[in-house]
């Protein structure tokens, strides 16, 4: 389980930015996330929408522990993420449409240095290993350089390095940007599999067909701040525009007016 | 520990398999000195044996004076000489090279010599980096011309030539072989490995560090259930490895690059080669691993620090010159190791190298340096662990 509890960010701006942007705040600062509270179950997956720029990101990268908050907190499977952030790693598994893979290492070796890394026990990798690599279907490039496959079993490499050691909660920060149908495809399943295993599931996202494909429970996220947060059937259910994208840009623009 | 040595070994398999770290670690240390020993020494031998076998083209003006000179050079067959020219085109001549000495005799200089008194002599000479050689033959011709006038005076006299010598000056130069060759030679040692050190460390550096970033496979790796501290001295371990054995490779191939050279004298081959015995390079060793600590923590900071693996390589590339100023300083004779410049990082190593090589460093001065080494590696530790922790380094 993931609870979010009235969790704050903010950064401080470039000159760059703040030339952009205009003088957000007297400190220069901007609030990335501002004051957010939600809970994520096992069993359960919840989709985090937000347009670009949201805050969503950040929220993940917090639940990761690769930030710390400004205030607030975050517990992943009863683990505070500032003050255990070592147990909150040993039962998650961050996944990124952005993420890359050591080119130099084969497939196998890389992996094993994911497992290595969680504290895997060698007969208890061998066997999920075999289970990953004939589940996603990798064993005859498992031998390979990452430099020599192709982004579709890159894709599938990086998958089995973020389950590899049977994480309780999984992050997957926008996972199918920049990926082909049948690659992303590889990722919804991974994820419905990984619903059907009882893990907490966080998955953010701005396309639509994969929200209404996937959530159980979700939040719209804009400017920092959450603009619903409820399970999708009720999103649903008090919908006023015609389809859910239209009704994502409706209360983006109420906000923005 | 685990976790440090699972990162260590990747990051070290990773590394290895780079080939632009293989090229800046062994191909380039291990070929450069034997590639520039065998074609510098090469060159300047057979430079050297050039001018020292061509035939001399010497002007001479005599003005009917010395007669004896001009019957000397024309017995040589390693002279050609000219006597039909003025002295203006002479001095033009060896101006455009076409002579290699042009010699003016004064027009009173039979009789000056017949009166006991100096007759004077002009050398026109163009000598720059090259010349030297044909000038010291063509004095020599000289020398043995004012010798037989000499003797000749002293015929005549009747005298012994041994009444112009009052002094019999027996000189013993007790610097050892190994001094000689440390003041002469001694400073370039340290500068190599100093340099090759760094080089070897900057480029794993820059690839583990912002390298990491610019890939895309940081987030995942600090999602890992390993402290950040860890994940550093892991990759801490390969950069100290990788700068230690770059300069070691570098020290092997100045060794291959001595024992390929044929010209070179017997009796030095034999001091350099007890220069790199077990003792010494045991102890250039010990010098070696705090300075890689040191390089490799400011090397590590920088990369952290950086975006991408070009902006690491910007802010690096000017640091280079940091190192090579003092280690150029070593070079440098009068400057030695005191209890003061122990302290300096660089510039002590490369001060203490060459007091390990002439085997006059004390301990007192080699502890300091060790001190100031470790020190200094310590802070540059710190440093990049702090600067490892930052967010607004990691996710600029």
């Amino acid at each position: 389980m993931i609870v979010v509890k009235d969790l704050w960010k903010s950064f401080k701006l470039t000159r760059q930015q703040r030339k952009e942007k205009g003088n957000i705040s007297h400190d220069g600062k901007v609030d990335a996330v501002a004051g957010i509270s939600f809970t994520c179950q096992p069993g359960r997956i919840f989709t985090l929408i937000g347009p670009n720029g949201a805050g969503k990101t950040t929220t993940l990268r917090m639940i990761a522990t690769l930030l710390k908050p400004d205030s607030g907190s975050v517990t992943v499977s009863g683990f505070d993420t500032v003050k255990q952030p070592l147990k909150v790693k040993s039962k998650l598994g961050f996944l990124t449409g952005t993420t890359k893979l050591y080119e130099r290492l084969t497939a196998s070796e890389l992996v094993r240095y994911y497992a290595d890394l969680q504290g895997m026990d060698p007969s208890k990798f061998e066997k999920r290993k075999t289970e990953l690599f004939t589940l996603l279907d990798m064993h005859d490039f498992a031998s390979w350089r990452i430099s020599k496959l192709s982004s579709g079993m890159r894709q599938k490499v990086s998958i089995a390095r973020t389950i590899i050691h049977d994480p309780e909660v999984v992050v997957f920060d926008e996972p199918t940007v920049g990926l082909d149908v049948i690659t992303a495809k590889n990722i919804i399943d991974l994820i419905r599999k990984c619903k059907d295993e009882g893990k907490t599931i966080i998955f953010s996202t701005h396309i639509m067909g994969e929200v209404s494909l996937l959530s159980d429970d979700m939040a719209l996220i804009h400017r920092g701040k959450l603009l619903y947060d409820g399970t999708y059937k009720d999103f649903l259910s008090q919908m006023r525009a015609e389809s859910l994208e239209e009704e994502f840009i409706r209360l983006i623009q109420e906000v923005r007016s | 520990m685990k976790k440090i040595i699972i990162v260590f070994k990747k990051e070290l398999k990773d590394t290895l398999r780079d080939r632009r770290t293989i090229i800046f670690m062994v191909a380039l240390p291990l070929l450069v000195f034997p590639v520039l020993i065998s074609l510098a020494s090469g060159l300047i031998i057979s430079k050297a044996r050039e001018a020292q076998e061509k035939t001399l083209q010497i002007g001479l003006l005599t003005y009917g004076n010395a007669s004896g000179f001009s019957r000397m050079l024309l017995d040589r067959k390693d002279v050609a000489l000219h006597e039909n020219l003025d002295q203006e085109q002479g001095i033009t001549d060896v101006k455009q090279g076409d002579l290699d000495a042009l010699i003016v005799f004064d027009k009173k200089f039979d009789r000056k010599i017949e009166a006991l008194s100096k007759g004077s002599v002009k050398l026109y000479t163009k000598v720059t980096e090259e010349g030297e050689i044909e000038r010291q033959r063509v004095l020599k011709l000289l020398r043995e011309f004012e010798d037989t006038l000499l003797a000749k005076r002293f015929q005549e006299m009747d005298l012994d030539e041994s009444i112009i010598e009052t002094i019999d000056i027996e000189e013993q130069n007790l610097a050892t072989a190994k001094e000689r060759l440390a003041e002469a030679v001694g400073g370039f040692l340290p500068y190599l490995f100093i340099i090759f050190c760094f080089m070897g460390s900057m480029y794993p550096a820059i690839d583990l560090a912002a390298g990491e970033k610019e890939r895309g496979t940081l987030e995942t790796l600090l999602t890992s259930p390993v402290d950040r501290f860890q994940i550093l001295m892991g990759k801490f371990g390969v950069v100290v490895l990788t700068g230690i054995f770059s300069a070691l490779v570098a020290i092997f191939g100045l060794y291959i690059g001595i024992r390929r050279m044929t010209e070179i004298p017997p009796e030095l081959l034999n001091t350099i080669m007890s220069i790199l015995e077990v003792k010494s390079i045991l102890i250039l060793l010990s010098l070696l691993l705090p300075l890689s600590i040191f390089f490799a923590g400011i090397l590590l900071s920088l990369s952290i620090y950086a975006r991408s693996y070009k902006e690491a390589q910007s802010i690096i590339s000017p640091l280079m010159f940091v190192v090579i100023i003092p280690a150029f300083i070593g070079l440098l004779p009068g400057f030695e190791l005191t209890m003061t410049t122990a302290l300096a990082p660089i510039l002590n190593v490369s001060l203490a190298t060459k007091a390990i090589i002439a085997e006059t460093i004390s301990l007192p001065q080699l502890l300091t340096v060790y001190l100031s080494l470790i020190m200094f590696a310590v802070i540059s530790i710190y440093l990049c662990s702090k600067i490892y922790g930052r967010e607004s380094a990691i996710f600029r």
